[in-house]
Order: C-alpha cells, then structure tokens, then sequence
C-alpha cells in the first residue's frame, strides 16, 4: 500500500483583503501534479484574487503556500516562477510593439546574447506540439484576443512550469480554439504538469476537469471530483446558491429598412465582405478570432476608413455618415475593450456617462452636471448596476457592471445601428443574461451586428448569422437553418459547404 | 575648388554632429526604458565643465572625457532618484535638471572663462583615412568621433540582440508585463537613465575638449534640447540619430561657413538656422504619422504593486 503523495501545491488558510472587502477567507487548496484542478464561481468570488496570490502578484493577509510540503514564500512573480508556477492572465501580459518570439522569451534566463531566429524556432516547435497556431515573427499589436492567449500559453509552455494557472481563458477564445486549449491543457496534464482552470461556464468545468472546488464570496464552499457531478444544474446550484437558468426568449420582432449596408468591402485583412443588417433583427457574426472581425468592426464603427467598396449606414454613405456624425439616434458602438475603448477608467460613471452622450446636456459651452447626474443615476438603477453610486470611477466597477453601464449609456441614445463585439465576455451568468435580455429589447428598435466568439451567444440571439474566414463572409443563414447551424464549425476553419 | 569646400563641410559636419550624436544615443537609450529625461541640456553642460576642468587640471584629456560621463552620470542619478525611487513627474524632474544644471555650470565655471585646457586634437586614422572622399571626410577626426561612430551599431545590436536590450525595452513598452515575466523593470530603468546620463555627459565633454579647447559660458547652447528632438526625428533608433545627428551638424556647420564667408544675411538669423530646422523636423516627423513608435510607457511612473 502506498501513501498518497503530497500535493504539489497546498495553500492553508489563506485570507486576503481589500479595504473592507474579504476577497479569500480563510482558503485551503490542493493542486496535485497530472490533474485539471477547476476553480469554479461566479465573477467577484475571489478565484483570481487566490491565484494572483499563488502567482506572487499578490500577498496575502494570513495563510501559507506549501510548494512540495515546504512552505515558501513569493514576495513578486519571479519568485513564483522560479518555482515553477506561471498564470495566464485574463488581461494579457504582452508587450504589444514586440514580436511573438520575444514576448514568449521576455525575462527567460539564458546567454547574454539573444538568436532570434534559433528563439523562433523554438516558439514554432512548442505551438506545433501543443497545437497553438502561431506566427512567431508577427508583432502582437497585431494578434487577436485569441492569438495573443496562445503567446501567453507559449510563454509558460517554455519556462516549464510546473504549475499552469488560467484565468478566464476561454473567455476570449472561439469554440474551435477551446477546444485546442481544452486539448493542450489535457496534454500538459498527461505530462505531470498542474492545471489550474479558472471559470464560471460549467459545460466547460464539467468537459475538461479532473477536480472541482467551488468558491462563492471568498470562500470554497464545495470540492468534488469530476465524477462525482450529478448535472450541470447541480453544479450550477452549488455555485450560484441559487437555481439558474440561462436561457432566452427571443420573441419576434418587425423586421424594418436597412441601417447597415456593406458591399465590397476591402482592407488589408478584408478581401470583398457584402452583409446587411436592418432594423429589428440581430445578425450575428462569427467566426475564429483573428478572420478579419475585429477590421470589420472598426470600418463599421468608423475608426478606419473603408479601402475599396462601401459602406452605408443609415442610408448614408460611410465619408458623409462620420463626416457629420450626429451622436444620436444613430449609431452605437459597444467595444470588446470595455475598459480603454468604452470607457475611461479614471473617470466617474458621470463623466463616462457624457462620453457618448453630451446633447441632451449641454448648453453652449456649458455641461449641465446636475441633470447628467440625475440621468445616469437613474440609467443606474435601470440597468442595475453595482455599486449604484454615479461618483464610483469607471475602473472600480467589476466587468459586467462596466459593461451594463455602457449598454444604458448606449441605448439611451436610441441607435438605430448597433454594434456589439463580444458583449458577454468574461461575464458571470447573471450578467450574461442581462445582457442578452437588454440587447433583445434593443432589437425592436434597432438593427444590431453582434460579432461574438461565443457560437452559444451568436445561436441564443440572432435571427441570421454570418460566418467569417479569411476576411470573408463564408456564408450568410437564418439562425432557424439547423442543417448549416451544423455546419458553422466546418465553414469556420474555411471549408465550404 | 567647390569640391574641397564641400569635402571640408562635409567633415565639419561629422564634428559638430558628433556632440549632438551622444547626447541623442544616451537619451535613446533612456526613454527605450521608459524614462523621458528633459534634463540632458542641463547634463551636457555639467558634463562638459567636468570635462574641461578634468583635462584641465590632471592635464590628460581622456581623464578630463571620462569625468564628464561620470558627471553626467551623476545628474542623472538625481533624475532616477526623483522619477524611479520617489515616483516624481520625469517632466519636471527633467525641467528642473537642466536648470539646475546650467545654473552649476555656469556659476562653478566663470572663473574658468577664456581658459583652455588639453584637449584632443585630429589624428587621421591609419589606412582609413587614405580612401578617398569617405576617409577625408569621415576619418580626419580626433579620437572621440571615432569612438562615436561604434555606439550607434553596438546599440543597436543591444536592443535587438541580448536579452538585456529585450527587457530594456519591455522596461518602456510594457513595465507590467516585463514585472509579470519576472523581469525586475527598476533595475532596466536605472541602467537607463544611467547610461543616458553618462552619453549625455560625454557628448558635454567632447564640446570643451575637442570642439572648442576653451571653457565660455552656454557652451551647449541648446545642443541637448536638440538631441531630446531628435530621438523624435529618429523613431527611437541609434541608427537613424546618426542621420539626425549630422542633418544638424550639417546646418551648423553651414551657417558658420557661411558667416565666414561674410554672406549678406544678419548673423543672429543664421544661428537661427538649426533651432528653426528642429521645430520643421519635429512637424516632419509627426505629420508622417509615426510619433506613435514611442515606448508606449515613456514617462509614466511605475507604481510597486502592493
């Protein structure tokens, strides 16, 4: 008979505090080498407070982290890499005006000299064996969310740590891309490795890990193996404390005239896209990340000018539409980047609110504080955001309050177009289903372009969808079309039907 | 008789770029990792004092440029201090250097005015020199211009090519992220301004010690508020200072022939020349729309994580 090994890692009673708020209370974890440990709670539960903690970003208030049974400590990140433990961040720890290869090489111990060419094979080799498509000589300014995920990946894969901590990763990544990861995570615990898997989406938890520890307000209130889980309801009860379920009623809506016509439209990473999307319907578009969306998106939103084609919003053609953009009842733009795109974080929810909206509210020079101040409170509550105090800075807000704050900021300027890139991503289930039930609302009055990674999002809302490769529409379908519906896996990798 | 006025500029050219050159490198060097350092006028010209009085009074012009660095070295330490140790404003740090700077130079210095001291002389360099045009113009130089003209490419080997010069720039670019990979950011700051400093305080020293052998007041006369341009002008690499560096030891080294000459043109208008010209080159630059190739953390502190 053998004795168990001891884990790889154990925190014990770890406690960590921000102000008033109890991030972890008193927090004890295993995570044992070979196994897929998932982290699972709702936003706000404290998992990335507890890894960072692990990570070295963090210290904790009370506690101790035994690595082999030795207790030790990570006064910063280097510690903790040293010893074998690396985290993939939810918001990317990349230099953005470097190259692949020399993010993934950044801080690594070596010669003084460095062989870019030698480094990159390296970095084309790790992304092969692991199946992480990459590039090593792009600049990551130019990556997508999904791409640049897989540098992050690549970085821990080469310093061959013994510890791999994900936060959120699939919240930026396209079903195919999941699956890779979900594919390389396994193989990473199949080589001894650990995995930590930090998540809210339970199909994810329950495809992918060995072991499950439930964490709700600072605390781990459940562990449970894989095996022991019964149903997703189950485990969404546990999480939660509360019965969940997360799904909408679409309804019908009038379908009314065109508020977004594209023909032709060429960039650098768009080759010929034709859609249209008119009022009262919802077209959502999807596709891997990196297949020309994000350009799309921005020609759309007018941050780009068209190449070769057009582009007619409203009726109006894209120079004469942004030449004179008038802010209301026209277009909004709700961004992947909630936090340096939508909104400036230093600013309160006032001054966030006047951002987009500032006609109603001014006169002349003049902003009309008061009645901006009683709008968005109002905006606020409507919207239930938390903490519902107008003079809270943008930055404090968790990302699904941030992201209400910004549909009520929108939609108060009744659009007639609107455009939503990822809008539920790195949301709870609470949040997701608000969301969704605030965009189906604006369906009746407007056209939406709903660029999503999320294939469940894109199905749950849209009345036709468009798939995207290679900076081409692949094919343009009634959401009710169940024989492509099956077929939107296929068209994503490029292979028409 | 044209063609060995132009050959003669031409030369003149590489000597008056030459100081102008080190302060560039240094303060390239500088804000790669991140901090904008707007003291280099106020460096320059404590460094070349240092140097001045150095050669001056240990009567060995190597010394006297050495000292120079070191002293520049020094100012910039302050500037560290206030910017990495404190977490002050690097504008204004940088703006109260200089003043601080000049303030020293000049005051340290005026009994020293008129006086000159050992300094170094052209030796044209051995074969180099015998190739024609390029030897004439590039290698009738006194030593510190050839030393100048090793920098740019080693620098530029070092950005590009070790692992210093990787986490130097990630430093400037991404602090969090270079902090996330373990890299101690602190440390690359530091070698920044440091080495900045001591450019800095070289391209000060060349200017007592082989470009006018005497010690006047002002002796930069705005030559470090050129260089903080220029690293504008050459996108933040070595290579393209060299360019600008020269473009405006060109211009320098025209408008003095052209005094010379005794052209029909007030002379307060032809000392005019090379500010006049940074200001269309800092528009040039921008217009073209690569401003944006800064270090994306360029003069934003980094707060220690709790």
């Amino acid at each position: 008979m053998n004795l168990p090994a001891p884990p790889l890692v154990r925190l014990e009673e770890i406690s960590k505090s921000f102000g008033r708020v109890r991030a972890n209370s008193d927090i004890t974890l295993d995570i044992r080498a070979g196994k897929i440990k998932a982290l699972l709670g709702e936003n706000g539960a404290g998992k990335s407070t507890l890894m960072s903690i692990l990570a070295g970003r963090l210290q904790p208030d009370a506690g101790k982290i035994l690595v082999e049974g030795e207790a030790t400590r990570f006064p910063s990140a280097r510690e903790a890499i040293q010893a074998g433990i690396g985290m993939v961040y939810q918001h990317f720890m990349l230099v953005d005006a470097m190259t692949v290869t020399e993010n993934v090489f950044l801080g690594q111990e070596g010669g003084f000299w460095l062989r870019p060419r030698k480094m990159a094979r390296r970095v084309s080799e790790l992304a092969r064996r692991y199946g992480l498509d990459i590039d090593p000589f792009a600049r990551v300014s130019e990556l997508s969310m999904g791409e640049k995920q897989r540098v992050e990946i690549l970085k821990l894969l080469l310093r061959q740590s013994r510890v791999l901590i994900f936060d959120e990763p699939t919240a930026v990544l396209t079903l195919t891309e999941t699956e890779q990861l979900f594919e390389a995570m396994k193989q990473m615990a199949g080589q001894g490795k650990a995995i930590v898997f930090i998540s809210h989406k339970l199909p994810e938890v329950m495809s992918v890990a060995d072991d499950i520890a439930i964490l709700r307000n600072g605390a781990v209130v459940d562990t449970l193996e894989a095996g022991a889980v019964t149903s997703r309801a189950d485990l969404a009860r546990r999480m939660v404390g509360r019965e969940v379920v997360l799904q909408v009623d679409k309804g019908t809506s009038e379908i009314g005239p065109h508020v977004l016509t594209v023909r032709g439209l060429e960039t650098g990473a768009l080759q010929g896209i034709d859609l249209e999307v008119r009022q009262g319907e919802i077209l959502g578009v999807v596709g891997v990340a990196g297949n020309g969306q994000k350009p799309l998106v921005q020609t759309i939103c007018g941050l780009t000018p068209p190449g070769r084609g057009e582009v007619e919003i409203l009726n109006r053609p894209w120079k004469d539409f942004f030449a004179r953009y008038p802010s209301d009842d026209t277009l909004s733009y709700i961004p992947e980047e909630r936090i340096s795109l939508a909104t400036c974080p230093g600013l309160n929810l006032v001054d966030n609110f006047l951002l987009t909206t500032r006609s109603d509210f001014s006169r002349g020079p003049w902003l009309m504080g008061k009645r901006a101040r009683g709008r968005a409170r109002e905006l606020i509550r409507d919207f239930n955001v938390q903490p519902s105090n107008v003079d809270a800075l943008a930055r404090h807000l968790s990302g699904g309050n941030l992201q209400k704050m910004v549909l009520g900021r929108e939609f108060f300027r009744n659009p007639k177009l609107i455009v939503a890139e990822q809008p539920t991503q790195g949301l709870d289930i609470a949040a997701t289903e608000e969301v969704w039930r605030h965009l189906l609302e604006a369906r009746k009055r407007a056209g939406i372009l709903l660029v999503t990674g999320d294939l469940a999002e894109a199905l749950a809302l849209s009345d036709r969808i468009a798939v995207m490769f290679g900076g081409r529409i692949m094919d343009v379908f009634p959401a009710s079309d169940t024989r492509k519906v099956d077929r939107i896996g296929l068209m994503m990798a490029g292979i028409t039907a | 008789m044209t063609w060995e006025i132009l050959i003669s500029l031409l030369a003149a050219t590489v000597q008056s770029g030459t100081p102008i050159l080190y302060a560039t490198l240094g303060e390239i060097f500088t804000e790669r990792s991140g901090i904008l350092n707007l003291g280099v006028e106020g460096i320059m010209l404590v460094g070349a004092l240092a140097g001045f009085l150095g050669a001056k009074f240990t009567g060995s012009p190597i010394l006297g440029f050495v000292l120079g660095g070191v002293f520049g070295l020094g100012l910039a330490g302050l500037h560290g201090l206030v910017c990495i140790g404190f977490n002050g404003n690097q504008v204004v740090s940088g703006l109260a250097l200089t003043i601080l700077g000049t303030g020293l130079a000049n005051y340290l210095g005026t009994p020293f005015i008129g006086q000159s001291a050992p300094g170094f002389s052209p030796m044209p360099a051995p074969i180099l020199s015998r190739i024609p045009i390029l030897g004439e113009i590039f290698f009738h130089h006194d030593l510190l211009i050839y030393l100048s003209y090793l920098i740019p490419p080693l620098m530029w080997l070092f950005f590009r090519y070790t692992r210093w010069g990787l986490g130097l720039r990630a430093a400037g670019e991404h602090p969090e992220a270079a902090a996330a990979a373990g890299l101690n950011i602190y440390r690359f700051r530091w070698a920044g301004v440091l080495t900045g400093g001591f450019l800095a305080g070289l391209g000060g020293a060349y200017l007592s010690l082989a470009y006018t052998h005497l010690w006047t007041s002002g002796l930069t006369a705005g030559r470090g508020w050129i260089a903080v341009a220029l690293v504008i002008f050459a996108f933040w690499h070595p290579l393209r200072a060299v360019l600008g560096a020269y473009l405006f030891g060109g211009v320098m080294a025209f408008q003095f022939r052209l005094q010379a000459l005794g052209a029909d043109l007030p002379s307060s208008l032809l000392l005019m020349l090379p500010y006049g010209l940074t200001i269309i080159v800092l528009v040039l630059s921008s217009w073209r729309g690569r401003g944006d190739q800064a270090p994306a953390f360029l003069g934003i502190n980094v707060e220690p994580s709790e």
